[in-house]
């Protein structure tokens, strides 16, 4: 293969890795939307902390296998709690006072973060297993990028599965639907918003883990994945699934390409493309309602 | 009658307040109130949205900063830039990046509008970030002349006095308070609250609601303009970290939310409560942000109506019994 040709499937395959991460990270907060119909501004801040989480499991164990285990779930743990506590109190006041909850908690948790493991970044080091190159078709590639593509397409496909194909994946659909609707026949909808809340902050700790070895950790971290989960949701569409996959993947090769051919302006390419489309369809590519 | 004396001492009350501040406090304490009254008007053009329009603004740092780097901008590049000029081109600065913003902003509401607003106000600051050969970069700019205020054959007041300045800061700030507060009392006024109530029925009616949200908005980003431009003045040092920062965007809100969303006078309460507050933790803690998110959500759950709500319930409940029952 031509070193340009190499050089292009290179850059898109660092697209990949990094619009999967996105789509990992948004598919939660899009269903969280979906359903309860809150922005959770907080939502990249709980990723933050389980990739904290994840460093500080690391520290102790020395394993990251568990660390990948341990922290996510401690993560969504932390989001039950402040869905159980904080937002079903101002469920009645309207989204707007959720939407400023949320706010809160980011702010909290950022300072928590910070107070606990300092503002430096810290180095996440990834297992030798996964560590170093393999070469594929005359390329060269970071195992642990195809490992973050790999891992995430598990997880979606077993999230799509449970959603599309169990009893509870019908509720939640309903749900995201009509709750009221789901309520009067007789399902407890505020514990399905917990789990829904719970799933989808698991899943962005996932996300922020295995963000940790690409990124580092640092207190920074939650606005830098957080806008380009916010981009993605919103341009793909409050609450659609399939809008958010395909505006991930789309996101994370704007991002490769546009570092790779204008660097200076590839932050702003995002939020250009997300003003562009808002322009011409309010709602997103993929949306149907506000 | 009894009423409006009782009013008419208030205002006395605060003016001689004001004239006699920096008399009695410390340099430190006078840029302190200079600072409250900058964000003063900051939060009362966020409220302006929030409270009388119903849409939040998420990235209302955008109007601050650009006013701000305008006025920075000019005193750096135009030799001998006059003082009330700067203060305008500040303003003009948050209003023209407004109107070009307002196209796109009146067709959304609800969280839409939030979302776009805090992605406008990221791509200025990514912007100003990246574009350091203007802006400075994370350095932002600094060490610009404050010109005198020059009044044609009367005097020429040095602004580098802190006191002076004072005066200039608190004047622009009330003045511009005074004509927002003349402008939520006009008919056009009255309607950009009828948009919050009642979108529909005021298109019915025969308002054009486009273009009515999009003048709010203008006159929201100018005077948000102008708080940055004497932000500017104040701190001689403009940065993206300073005034276009996300953070910056969340201050006015919280500051809305504490003194009372929806009233004229709440962001003020707001504001000053806040500050004092900042005064008061900093001599414990550096962690400000823990204390401010903690009341965020303190606030949004127990006194959504923030301190005028309070106060107007507790002032119903005991002194107005008789006309309750």
């Amino acid at each position: 293969m031509s070193p340009i040709a190499a050089l292009y499937v290179a850059q898109a395959i660092h697209g990949l890795a990094y619009g999967m991460l996105l789509f990992l990270l948004s598919s939660g907060l899009t269903m969280i939307f979906g359903m309860m119909g809150i922005l959770n501004i907080a939502h990249a801040s709980f990723a933050m902390l389980s990739a904290y989480f994840c460093y500080q499991v690391l520290v102790m164990t020395g394993n990251f296998w568990v660390a990948l285990l341990i922290a996510p779930v401690a993560g969504g743990i932390c989001g039950v709690l402040a869905e159980r506590y904080l937002l079903r109190a101002v469920h009645k006041q309207g989204h707007l006072a959720e939407l400023l909850v949320t706010v809160g908690i980011m702010m909290v948790i950022l300072e928590i973060v910070k107070i606990f493991w300092g503002t430096e970044s810290l180095v996440v080091k990834v297992p030798p297993s996964l560590r170093g190159l393999v070469n594929f078709a005359g390329l060269t590639y970071p195992v642990y990028r195809l490992f973050v593509i790999g891992l995430s397409i598990a997880i979606l496909g077993i999230m799509g599965l449970i959603l599309f194909k169990t009893r509870l994946g019908k509720i939640v659909r309903a749900t995201v639907s009509d709750a009221d609707m789901v309520n009067a026949l007789g399902i407890n909808t505020p514990v399905v918003f917990m789990l829904v809340f719970g799933i989808g902050t698991w899943l962005a700790g996932i996300a922020g883990v295995v963000a940790g070895p690409l990124l580092t950790v640092f207190p920074g971290m939650a606005d830098q994945l957080g806008m380009d989960a916010f981009v993605v949701v919103v341009v793909g569409g409050f609450g659609s699934l399939g809008g958010a996959f395909i505006v991930a993947l789309f996101l994370g090769e704007l991002n490769a390409y546009g570092i790779q051919f204008i660097p200076r302006l590839a932050p702003v390419l995002m939020f250009a493309f997300m003003a562009l489309v808002l322009a011409f369809k309010p709602l997103g590519l993929f949306g149907e309602r506000e | 009658m009894r009423n409006y004396n009782y009013k008419w001492i208030l205002w006395v009350a605060v003016f001689i307040f004001l004239a006699v501040f920096p008399r009695v406090f410390s340099i430190y304490y006078i840029n302190f109130f200079a600072a409250f009254a900058i964000f003063s008007l900051y939060a009362v053009t966020l409220n302006l949205l929030l409270g009388y329009m119903g849409v939040l603004s998420f990235g209302h740092a955008m109007f601050f900063g650009t006013g701000a780097y305008a006025t920075a901008l000019a005193l750096t590049h135009i030799q001998g830039f006059p003082l009330l000029p700067a203060v305008l081109v500040g303003g003009l600065a948050g209003a023209l990046l407004a109107l070009i913003l307002s196209p796109l902003l009146v067709r959304v509401t609800g969280t839409a509008f939030a979302m776009l607003t805090l992605a406008f106000g990221q791509l200025i600051f990514v912007l100003a970030l990246k574009y350091r050969e203007v802006t400075g970069g994370e350095d932002g700019i600094g060490g610009y002349p404050i010109p005198p205020l020059h009044i044609p054959g009367v005097a020429s007041i040095d602004m580098t006095n802190q006191v002076n300045f004072y005066y200039f800061a608190v004047a622009v700030v009330a003045i511009s308070l005074c004509l927002l507060w003349f402008y939520t009392q006009t008919p056009f006024g009255n309607a950009v609250v009828g948009v919050r109530d009642n979108a529909m029925r005021l298109d019915y009616l025969g308002f054009n609601l486009p273009q009515t949200k999009a003048i709010n908005l203008v006159i929201c980003g100018a005077f948000a303009g102008i708080a940055g431009a004497v932000h500017a003045l104040l701190q001689k040092l403009v940065s993206t970290v300073g005034v276009l920062d996300i953070s910056n965007s969340f201050t006015p809100i919280l500051m809305a939310y504490i003194g009372g969303v929806g009233s004229f006078f709440g962001p003020i309460i707001g504001s000053g409560v806040l500050h004092l507050l900042e005064d008061l933790v900093i001599r414990f803690t550096q962690r400000i942000g823990l204390v401010n998110g903690m009341i965020f959500i303190l606030v949004v759950l127990y006194a959504p109506t923030g301190l005028v709500g309070l106060f107007g319930a507790a002032k119903e409940k005991w002194f107005h019994k008789e006309k309750v029952s």
